[in-house]
């Protein structure tokens, strides 16, 4: 049978097979076309019990008469109640009908069209839970940019970085290289140390999601040179087009719940909403262009000629932080399992960093100060404000000052505030000789 | 489903092109223009078999531009509600799987697919019921009943179910 001209728009519900057939067979029989206006709702009802009729000779092929009546009642019923659990195409992925899309969140990362509303989430986030703490797994977030790799302008490499034009490594065979040139994006990476060893050993214990905020090509581009085989990442990269407010990272299109997640980010003002999930990672500046970005006038690693240290560098410290926090988690007694919650390991683990030092601050900046003790007290420092014998450590900058000389003069160590930094970054208490503070000429 | 259609098309030629190859000109600048396009109304233009007829061409004022309109046949494919369909899966996740049926796409929830089969995760993700005896994986066949459509521009996106009879797995990849 070959349609002429005659399009099924003609027909009450130009979308349905069954009308469209049925419309086709009476327009081929003589009496219809005139009529066809005012037989629109006689039609319509024809339709109708031709549709059930097309609908219960399907049943009776499977099932017996009490079958039917059954299914029947539960169809109606099923459409009646459709929750409308999320749209693909603005049409509900359960019923069909056409939706408006403005409720829930979109999932474009997933694919394209995507959208499901915030029920559907959380019983997606219950249900992959579930499935999660049975192998003994949790959710890590990954920042790329300065995280897990470094990246620049072609036309943004300086002079004393040029050789690195003749040292990228083959686009093949992705695996074995880490500093690649792309040519079609006019930029160069470098993948930081060790990122392979650490995605190898993560993807062990968490389900990992890439999120950033670069474009989504960018995302895709980066994902696939951290993960030519597609195994961690596979639809779980998320860049700036997919999140739902401008310059801020959140995660509402993570399906994960929030108190298994952790993030590894760099930057910490893009997580307002969810600092206690967040490891912050020390910066990666291998190429000039990005020291330059963040106002640092120091020659950058490339022309330094040099590299982060692969097995001692942040990635490889990192790792051994989300490792503890993970045996942590899955330590306790079963029954606590589904109450348990990261975050609270994670501040648990912190607040072991400088456990047992009593910190006394002199005149530190007033500006710098309140983020200081924070920081401090967070790694399990209790902070004072005046000259106590409890006291172990003093942070200033000046050697000079009265609680410095006193510090001296009672055997405390002196310190530079750096060293309470370094201590965030490595989840480690470092080594005081190395932040002494230099003697003012 | 696919249909042989007649449709009519205003074509509009550059001076250039006039002369003797006139009209094999204007068919192939057709061909280039209207396969793989996409309409509400017709569906997806799989391809142009023949030309009907090419009518009269009229000069518009200020520009050398020649119109003809061009009446051609050609196969359109169009999903329609209600229609059983075969698709190949692209991707799979634990909110149901997307699959291709030609320039199709069709996204099948997780609600829609029968409650015996659960999701599994790993290296391929699957849905597979509790026996393990049926599988849908990537690049499974699946038959499956359209239960949405809407066109855009260029893509036609569908709704789909496999919890009714005979709907699902036709082929297993792993078997073949």
């Amino acid at each position: 049978m070959s349609v002429v001209t005659d399009s099924p728009v003609h027909s009450s519900s130009s979308d349905d097979f069954v009308a469209f057939l049925d419309a086709e067979l009476n327009a081929s029989s003589p009496n219809s076309s005139p009529e066809n206006e005012a037989e629109n709702e006689d039609e319509l009802e024809i339709v109708r019990i031709k549709r059930q009729k097309f609908e219960s000779i399907e049943e009776t092929e499977g099932s017996t008469s009490e079958g039917i009546i059954i299914r029947n009642l539960e169809a109606s019923a099923e459409v009646d109640v459709c929750t409308h659990p999320g749209s693909f195409g603005n049409m509900c992925i359960r019923c069909g009908q056409k939706l408006d899309g403005e409720a829930g969140v979109t999932f474009g990362y997933i694919h394209k069209g995507l959208r499901l509303h915030d029920e559907e989430i959380s019983r997606l986030r219950n249900a992959d839970m579930k499935s999660l703490l049975c192998r003994k797994k949790l959710y890590l977030v990954l920042d790329l940019d300065h995280t897990l790799l470094n990246s620049t302008h072609l036309a943004h490499l300086s002079s004393e970085e040029s050789y690195l034009f003749n040292q990228t490594d083959s686009l093949a065979d992705v695996s074995k290289g880490s500093l690649f040139k792309l040519e079609h994006m006019h930029m160069m990476t470098k993948l930081r140390p060790f990122v392979r060893p650490f995605l190898k050993e993560a993807s062990e214990m968490f389900e990992m999601y890439i999120y950033t905020m670069g474009d989504r090509p960018y995302a895709l581009e980066m994902a696939k040179l951290l993960d030519p085989q597609g195994e961690y990442f596979n639809s779980k990269v998320i860049s700036r087009d997919d999140g739902t407010q401008k310059h801020q990272k959140g995660l509402d299109v993570v399906l994960g719940q929030e108190s298994a997640v952790l993030i590894l980010d760099d930057t910490e003002h893009a997580w307002t909403k969810h600092k206690d999930n967040l490891i912050l990672m020390e910066r990666y500046h291998f190429f000039a262009s990005s020291c330059r970005q963040f106002g640092f006038s120091c020659k950058s690693l490339a022309e330094l000629k040099s590299d982060e240290n692969e097995t001692d560098g942040a990635l490889a410290k990192i790792l051994q932080v989300l490792k503890q926090v993970h045996c942590i988690y899955f330590d306790k007694d079963q029954e606590d399992l589904v109450d348990r919650d990261v975050r609270q390991v994670l501040s648990t683990v912190r607040s072991e960093v400088l456990s047992g030092c009593v910190i006394l601050f002199s005149r530190i900046c007033h500006g710098a100060l309140p983020s200081l003790q924070k920081m401090a007290e967070q790694m399990g420092a209790t902070c004072l404000t005046e000259i106590d014998s409890s006291v172990t450590h003093v942070v200033a900058t000046d050697v000079g000052t009265e609680k410095s000389r006193w510090a001296v003069k009672e055997n405390k160590i002196l310190v530079h505030p750096l060293w309470i930094e370094a201590a965030n970054y490595f989840w480690q208490k470092q080594p005081e000789e190395n932040f002494i503070i230099k003697k003012k000429q | 489903m696919f249909f042989h259609i007649v449709l009519e098309r205003n074509m509009q030629l550059h001076p250039r092109y006039f002369g003797r190859n006139l009209r094999e000109n204007l068919v192939s600048k057709l061909m280039k223009d209207v396969e793989g396009t996409c309409s509400g109304r017709h569906g997806f233009v799989v391809a142009v078999t023949g030309i009907e007829n090419i009518g009269k061409g009229l000069i518009r004022d200020g520009t050398g531009f020649v119109t003809f309109p061009v009446k051609y046949q050609c196969v359109v494919f169009r999903p329609f509600k209600g229609e059983i369909l075969e698709a190949v899966v692209t991707m799979v996740n634990k909110m149901g799987f997307f699959a291709e049926a030609g320039p199709v796409q069709i996204f099948v929830s997780n609600h829609l697919i029968p409650d015996d089969m659960e999701f599994q995760s790993g290296d391929m993700p699957n849905y597979t019921t509790s026996d393990g005896s049926v599988k849908i994986q990537k690049d499974s066949e699946v038959r499956l009943k359209i239960i949405g459509t809407r066109v855009d521009a260029t893509e036609i996106f569908c709704i789909g179910t496999i919890k009714d009879d005979f709907l699902g797995v036709i082929n297993d990849p792993a078997t073949v």
